[in-house]
């Protein structure tokens, strides 16, 4: 919300404050002002236009005019044909910079003198405005601008949902007052009552259907008005808070919108049918022309304002254009109402219209606010329009403000605050927010909130009232801290059990990444993984409308980006969970593995696949062992997105954790890279819970006897069966078994493999002997001839 | 048989004149051999002589063996300083030419910051709540007095599945069902985790994004206790010299809210271009409790009060680490994940 400091300057005594200081009161009170804008006038003078005429040889469409400025007279030239002769106008002169940042020259266009510029409120920083030179309504020639228009501040403010309060330059200054703790000099309720004859609700009959969506409506009646500009002061105020000036009666609404909070509207009494005011739903297929220009389509969730025949106004977001105020107006009929936020949010939404009204309906305005509104506008319409303000009007109020009260034990400030509040600074403080202090006989505060504050009900709500104003930044910072008979033990967190994953990753080269959980869904179903997908409602784009299965598409293409980036050797990892519906009821929480994703890129050849193959297993073993939970054994296996002869189910444990393998050339080739991807993706929680404290083992005593064993078997015997036959022939004193080689060619069979292994045997109680170590290892030939078929290189 | 002494004055002789360690090594064998050194030949035939005799000679051959020794060591002392005394020519190597690339991986700033943010507050007695991504509508807005209709709603515009499930917009439903299962305060917990609104992308924000949520629950809590935690924690992750000021604000689930602020770390609160002249830099929101929020939970605000925080992780690592665009977190360019 913009706030104009001058115009808060009507409401208390801004001597000695300037608008930084009054920001930062703000601040510290809740309104956090964003901005500060300083318009600085003092440079501009007055001029009065005495001659225009078009520039003669300028291509394009400029005007140039003689300005007396008081001891002399001038030649100007300007874009906009606005400053006839006889206009009051702005000037900036040769040397001057004008508010919004230009710098003025003495010069000459197209072969004319030009010493100074006509300013528009755009460039004065006044207004939107920049079509036309801004005309002024008074002023003396060669006096300075700031006779007639102040210096300005503007300040950009957000104001928090539960204060539609301070939506209006009154609220904001009795915020202001109580943090200066100075009077504030306007009451909220008007005094200003209607005395034309006959009683307003007897020339117009209003009616609400549904008291939950509208909880009051007051129709205000007023004829004979002038309708015609509004005054300078009016248009300005208005023009620096964002507000197009359209007429006085237009203005004067607007006006007391920014400065109570409460929107109103005016009708051309003579436009609406009956004379009457229908508060209903829209019905299927109304439309309205609105005062934008533009023709809604109205439904019935949608609640309006319609007279005895049609609708008229939009409730709470927007007026139509037939029953406007225009300039052949006489009778107006003045809107003030309640309307429910919820449904106003609502229309607003649907219309994809937001509007000053709508905006503060929007955060549940308190129905006594519109009568102080209708009172307010009606006296300025009749000041600043004339017209005769009709008294008693229509107030239809079906569901009148119930009275909140409020009872605080006054030591639960000091409590809640950590700090010593004195009781009467506290009740001061209350009192300059115009709450209303009773004392109790037990010492307990009744308290009435003002009627405008609906956000206040419990006791807490108080505390901090008085806590805003008193100033947290008195509370001194303090710990907690007191003897507990209770607590819960310290235990690494989740993500610091992983950490050890993370420390294996990265010293393989593997870079963690961090990627969005929302993907394309087509994608999923493209790779087949979108079985168990759970698919965004109401997605921002289509290429963020699912959420993952898998962590591997996202890393796949993390591989994608850095690649066309110029980077050619990736190797990447995440941790995160996938997503996975539960057959059945849908309203069940997905499940949420967590998972590690790891990818690595590999040369073009399949040799180089099968490598990169190896390596990654030793990354994914080396997380497993860095958690110290048990190795993972691998089972020839086929998954979605793998390579289908080059990939492995991961297990522990008899349990499945994911898979490793190849990516599919097809996976690859659909994600634009070349060559061969490695990747696996496993579960994270089974191998947390298989984590074990790692128990230390006696270092050996007696040295250890190795031997190497070059198996020759058929392509198809696995080297995992081998070892595994290897394990269980060889009995207590073989250690350790490794493979470390695999050959084809010459001395080996056609459809045969060789595969190299060494053997570490050793004893706890003794020296090995070299006839002990033979036996074993005749005994593992001979398990492995019979099972395998193996024949054995020397 | 030769003398004994004039074999030790030969011996000596030629360890004066050896040149290299390999030269010694040969007269220790000539000399000293076990077998076969000149010095245990002079004890051939000593089974021949008189116990007198034999003494005197075997007094005299060890004379010569430990002279010799002597001298052996002296000589080795002096060749092995002169040969390391020419290291430094003999076995220079341009000491600035580069090592080769480690080809290290790295840890994520997120997740480094994150561990920061854990470690600070594990030393001040909280713990590591975690919760699903995917919540009800109750424990996401409900049961944080988020109603139906509530106008502070659309601050946390969510991404929903139908109408009971949606993404989480904060991490605060695990901290009611951190209060549902803990049950007995005192609490003391952090949510790091991540969560979704539905905000198109840009520079300072992200549909996803992740924060750390703090709740304390116990007796007697105030405001002072909130912000000296918050303090302690942003002084233990920017240094002694930040401060923090809390702002008065809104949210439904406390009463009082705040925002709270850190001193610009480029100005120090003077106000400066990076700061937008405030001197601050927001971080999170914060406050006390609400007591519905709190009976929510299972806690009975008559008896417990509790104060709760919550800010950005990616906006904590940009304030520390001078990141500019929060999308590069997740945009997985190695070339800035490769910084950290």
């Amino acid at each position: 919300m913009r706030i104009s400091y001058e115009w808060l300057g009507d409401f208390l005594d801004l001597d000695g404050v300037t608008p930084k200081d009054a920001a930062e009161v703000l601040t510290r009170l809740g309104i956090e002002v964003e901005s500060l804008t300083m318009v600085d006038l003092s440079q501009i003078v007055i001029g009065k236009v005495l001659e225009q005429k078009q520039h003669a040889t300028s291509r394009t469409a400029l005007w140039i005019h003689q300005v007396d400025l008081g001891d002399h007279v001038q030649q100007i030239i300007a874009g906009a044909p606005n400053a006839v002769p006889g206009s009051l106008v702005p000037v900036a002169l040769p040397g001057t910079t004008v508010p919004n940042g230009k710098l003025v020259r003495d010069t000459y266009i197209a072969g004319e003198k030009a010493s100074g510029m006509l300013c528009s409120a755009d460039e004065l920083l006044l207004g939107e405005d920049h079509a036309g030179i801004l005309i002024l309504d008074r002023g003396k020639p060669g006096d300075a601008l700031t006779t007639v228009i102040p210096s300005q501040a503007i300040m950009e403010a957000e104001i928090t949902s539960n204060r539609p309060d301070e939506m209006g330059h009154l609220g904001i200054a009795r915020e202001l007052a109580a943090g200066l703790d100075r009077p504030l000099k306007r009451d909220f309720m008007p005094a200003f009552t209607g005395t034309a004859d006959p009683p307003g609700r007897d020339l117009v009959k209003v009616t609400i259907d549904d008291p939950d969506l509208s909880s009051r409506y007051i129709g205000g009646v007023i004829k004979g008005v002038r309708v015609g500009p509004s005054p300078e002061w009016m248009q300005r105020r208005l023009r620096a808070c964002g507000v197009r000036p359209i007429n006085n009666i237009v203005d004067i609404t607007n006006y007391v919108l920014l400065e109570y909070a409460q929107p109103l509207h005016a009708f051309d009494l003579a436009k609406l049918n009956g004379p009457a005011i229908h508060v209903r739903r829209a019905k299927a297929n109304e439309k309205l022309l609105c005062l934008d220009g533009e023709e809604r389509r109205l439904t019935p969730d949608m609640l309006v304002i319609a007279d005895a025949l049609r609708p008229v106004a939009i409730a709470g977001v927007i007026g139509g254009e037939e029953t406007a105020v225009t300039g052949a107006t006489v009778d107006v009929l003045l809107e003030a109402a309640n309307f429910s936020g919820p449904s106003v949010r609502q229309t607003s939404r649907a219309l994809g219209l937001r509007t000053e009204a709508s905006a503060r309906f929007e955060r549940a305005l308190p129905p006594e606010l519109a009568l102080a509104g209708a009172r307010r506008a009606a006296s300025l319409i009749s000041e600043l329009a004339g017209g005769s303000v009709h008294r008693e009007w229509a107030d239809v109020y079906p569901r009148p403000q119930e009275p909140v009260r409020v009872n605080l034990r006054p030591a639960l400030i000091d409590d809640v605050l950590g700090t010593h509040v004195p009781l009467e600074e506290a009740e001061s403080i209350l009192k300059r927010l115009n709450f209303h202090v009773k004392v109790m006989a037990d010492g307990e505060w009744d308290i009435l909130p003002p009627v405008f504050r609906l956000d206040v009900t419990i006791p807490e709500d108080l505390v901090e009232e008085v806590g805003r104003v008193y100033g947290y930044d008195r509370v001194p910072p303090t710990l907690p801290g007191r003897r507990r008979d209770s607590w819960t033990p310290s235990a690494p967190s989740l993500d610091r059990r992983l950490d050890s994953m993370r420390e294996v990753l990265a010293g393989s080269g593997y870079t963690e990444t961090w990627n969005p959980a929302l993907v394309s869904g087509r994608n999923l179903e493209a790779l087949r993984i979108a079985a168990h997908a759970m698919r965004v409602s109401n997605p921002l784009s289509d290429d963020m409308d699912t959420l993952r299965t898998s962590v591997l598409p996202s890393l796949i293409d993390v591989v994608a980006l850095n690649r066309d980036r110029g980077r050619l050797d990736v190797r990447v990892y995440e941790i995160a969970a996938a997503f996975l519906a539960r057959v059945g009821d849908k309203n069940t929480q997905p499940e949420e593995p967590l998972r590690l994703a790891a990818v690595a890129t590999a040369g073009l050849t399949a040799e180089d696949g099968r490598v990169a193959f190896y390596r990654l297993k030793s990354v994914l073993d080396g997380c497993v062992a860095a958690l110290a939970a048990p190795a993972c054994t691998y089972q020839r296996a086929s998954a979605q997105l793998f390579h289908p002869g080059r990939c492995a189910a991961v297990v522990m444990e008899g349990r499945q954790l994911g898979y490793i393998g190849e990516l599919h050339p097809t996976v690859a080739a659909a994600a634009r890279i070349d060559g061969r991807v490695v990747a696996f993706e496993i579960d994270v929680e089974p191998v947390l819970a298989a984590s074990r404290i790692p128990r230390a083992l006696p270092l050996p005593r007696f040295p250890g006897v190795e031997r190497d064993l070059a198996v020759v078997v058929e392509e198809t015997v696995a080297a995992g069966a081998l070892l595994a036959t290897i394990k269980e022939s060889a009995g207590d004193l073989l250690e350790l078994v490794r493979a470390f080689d695999e050959y084809r060619g010459a001395q080996v069979p056609e459809g045969h493999k060789s595969v190299a292994f060494t053997l570490t045997f050793r004893s706890s109680e003794r020296t090995l002997t070299d006839a002990e170590v033979d036996r074993v290892m005749s005994e593992i030939k001979v398990a492995l001839e019979k099972r395998h078929r193996a024949r054995f290189r020397e | 048989m030769s003398d004994p002494s004039a074999l030790t004055s030969e011996a000596l002789a030629a360890i004066g004149k050896a040149q290299t360690e390999q030269e010694l090594e040969r007269i220790e064998v000539e000399y000293l051999g076990r077998k076969g050194g000149r010095v245990s030949k002079l004890l051939e035939g000593i089974g021949k002589l008189g116990p007198e005799q034999k003494a005197s000679l075997g007094k005299a051959v060890n004379e010569a063996k430990r002279a010799i020794e002597a001298a052996l060591a002296a000589m080795r002392a002096e060749l092995e300083a002169s040969r390391l005394a020419d290291l430094a020519e003999t076995e220079a190597i341009d000491i600035t030419f580069p090592g080769p690339p480690l080809g290290r991986g790295h840890i994520h700033v997120l997740t480094q910051v994150r561990r920061q943010i854990e470690t600070v507050l594990e030393s001040l007695g909280y713990q590591v709540e975690l919760g699903p991504e995917v919540e009800t509508e109750w424990y996401n807005f409900e049961a944080l007095n988020l109603t139906v209709g509530h106008p502070a709603r659309e601050n946390w515009d969510s991404f929903y599945f139908n109408s009971q499930l949606l993404l989480r917009a904060h991490t605060s439903p695990v901290q009611i069902r951190a209060m549902q299962r803990i049950k007995e305060p005192p609490i003391y917990i952090i949510t790091p985790g991540r969560c979704y609104r539905r905000d198109a992308p840009e520079a300072t924000r992200l549909p996803y994004f992740s924060q750390v949520e703090g709740l304390a629950v116990d007796k007697g809590l105030t405001v002072g206790d909130m912000k000296g935690t918050l303090l302690y924690m942003i002084q233990s992750l920017y240094g002694r010299d930040r401060k923090v000021r809390v702002r008065p604000s809104y949210f439904p689930f406390t009463e009082p809210s705040f925002e709270f602020d850190v001193t610009c770390g480029i100005c120090g609160g003077m106000g400066c271009k990076s700061c937008r002249h405030k001197g601050w830099l927001e971080v999170g929101g914060c406050g006390m409790v609400h007591p519905q929020v709190l009976r929510n939970g299972g806690i009975d605000p008559a008896q417990w009060n509790g104060y709760a925080w919550g800010f950005g992780i990616e906006r904590m690592a940009m304030l520390k680490h001078d990141v500019d665009d929060i999308r590069l977190f997740y945009e997985s360019d190695l070339r800035f994940l490769e910084q950290f």
